[in-house]
């Protein structure tokens, strides 16, 4: 798995690369959750190169998920495959996240 | 506490320049000294003492030499370290001594600071020593302990099948076997009252104890709500809330619950977060239950949970299971997927309920040969055996 981080305005964009399964969740964690806690409120997960998500992949979400409901901030995801979409599906989180087919439809809505 | 180091010496010499030159360690209860005069009477102080870690002797001793006492301390004590004694170039008797077991040596006349850095060498030795069998141990008790939580787990879900022998009008069966010691998947089933049967499967995010921690708690939580007999999506929206606020780490798990009635054959059922169930008809067919169900549960506090229905006609059956079944991988990284899931269930259509779910858990493995299981497979079954929906009216 690889980790690009990259900033649009006060937008944080996060690209991920590959499997995000019970190892790599690790670092993707260690990546994505100290910069909100230090209070950037307004987080971008780019997933058009991400091929796999386990469960505990889904878990470093909801972290982020509850870390920025609570600081009054905002999350969107864009590019899923069909096979993540599914995985989405499947756990409900379809209906908790806002998901966008394009980075920029999804740096449009984060910037409102 | 200090050091504790034998020293064996049939002449005074030895013993005079030790207490001596280690006065200051003695008075700081950095080391503390044990002396003797042969090896016989070494043997028999260290037995006394028990805790010695360093021994210092010399080589010509009446009674048991040097030499042979070195022998029997590295059979009988292991982690002890010896340092021996010899005359200046005795070179047969240093390498006699090092090929016994010793693991160092100072040479005659002693050299007060060459001794003391090979006792300290000595003692820092036997102290790695001392820790290394420590950790083992530790190892050892963890392992068993492992061990123990494995048992506990396979015991609480139900394991005697069939559960109720008397009934004719239901059938069930399930296995789990987890990737681990301990696993966070789950199953089980109840009576909710003489015409409810109510079943569950549940997958905990993440693996090892915290998940089979969760998992405890998920499933004692589920059937302590689903007997006061609420509606499925009422149950998971009551565990979801007391979940969520025990919960820490953005831990969550995946439930799905139903109730079979086993009067008509109706099940109402409710979908948190966890991959659909296959309905199995009676004439083959494989039918997905929808998708679209509610979020995983633990995740946020107020989600809602429909409750949803469709009903079984006699030799319908149901097949619920975990990922751990679709996404077992081969050595190539390919997943088993619902595909073939869905072809090894027709595969084992006329099968009763344990060839069934021991069937496609044989497809499993055929299909993940030598690849390592990543994930808790868990499965459970059931067959509706009682009257046809329609004939209740």
């Amino acid at each position: 798995m690889e980790i690009t981080q990259t900033q649009n305005g006060e937008v944080l964009i996060f690209a991920i690369q590959g499997k995000l399964d019970s190892l790599t969740s690790k670092t993707f964690e260690g990546r994505l959750i100290p910069p909100i806690e230090q209070g950037n409120k307004k987080i971008l997960l780019d997933f058009s190169e991400m091929d796999y998500i386990s469960s505990a992949g889904l878990r470093v979400l909801l972290l982020a998920a509850r870390l920025l409901s609570d600081s009054d901030g905002k999350i969107a995801l864009c590019g899923l495959k069909p096979s993540i979409k599914s995985v989405f599906d499947i756990a409900g989180f379809s209906a908790v996240f806002p998901i966008f087919p394009s980075l920029p439809e999804a740096l449009d809505e984060l910037k409102k | 506490m200090p050091t504790k180091i034998l020293i064996v010496d049939d002449e005074p010499d030895l013993q005079l320049m030790i207490t001596q030159k280690f006065r200051k360690q003695v008075r700081e209860n950095e080391m503390q000294f044990v002396f003797s005069t042969g090896g016989v009477d070494a043997l028999k102080k260290l037995q006394e003492e028990g805790d010695v870690d360093v021994v210092l002797t010399d080589i010509n001793m009446p009674e048991m030499d040097g030499l042979t006492l070195i022998a029997k301390l590295n059979e009988r004590y292991p982690l002890l370290k010896a340092v021996i004694v010899s005359a200046y170039g005795d070179m047969a008797n240093i390498r006699t001594a090092l090929n016994l077991g010793a693991f160092d040596f100072v040479t005659k006349p002693i050299d007060f600071h060459d001794l003391e850095i090979t006792l300290y060498k000595s003692i820092r030795e036997a102290s790695s020593m001392k820790q290394a069998a420590k950790d083992r141990d530790q190892l050892v008790t963890l392992q068993h302990e492992l061990e123990v939580a494995r048992r506990i787990q396979k015991s609480i879900v139900p394991r005697t099948f069939p559960p109720f022998p008397a009934r004719q009008d239901f059938q069930i069966y399930a296995d789990m076997i987890p990737a681990q010691e301990v696993g966070g998947d789950f199953y089980d089933f109840f009576l909710i009252d003489q015409e409810r049967l109510g079943f569950v499967i549940g997958d905990v995010s993440g693996k090892g104890i915290p998940a089979a921690l969760f998992m405890a708690v998920s499933k004692t939580l589920l059937k302590a709500t689903a007997l006061k007999g609420l509606p499925p999506g009422e149950c998971l929206e009551q565990v979801n809330r007391i979940l969520y606020m025990e919960s820490v780490a953005a831990m969550f798990v995946t439930i799905f619950y139903g109730i079979l009635n086993t009067r008509h054959g109706e099940v109402e059922y409710s979908n948190g977060g966890h991959n659909p169930p296959y309905i199995l008809r009676g004439n083959g067919k494989v039918e997905s239950t929808e998708i679209g169900g509610g979020l995983v549960l633990s995740a946020l506090e107020n989600s809602r949970y429909k409750t949803n229905r469709f009903v079984l006609q006699p030799g319908d059956g149901l097949f619920l299971f975990t990922d751990g079944v679709t996404e077992a991988m081969n050595t190539e990284q390919n997943e088993f997927t619902a595909t073939r899931l869905i072809e090894s269930l027709k595969r084992q259509t006329g099968a009763d309920l344990t060839g069934l779910v021991n069937g496609v858990i044989n497809d499993v493995r055929v299909f993940s040969t030598d690849a390592p299981q990543a994930d808790d497979i868990t499965i459970l079954s059931l067959r509706y055996g009682g009257r046809a929906h329609s004939a209740e009216g």
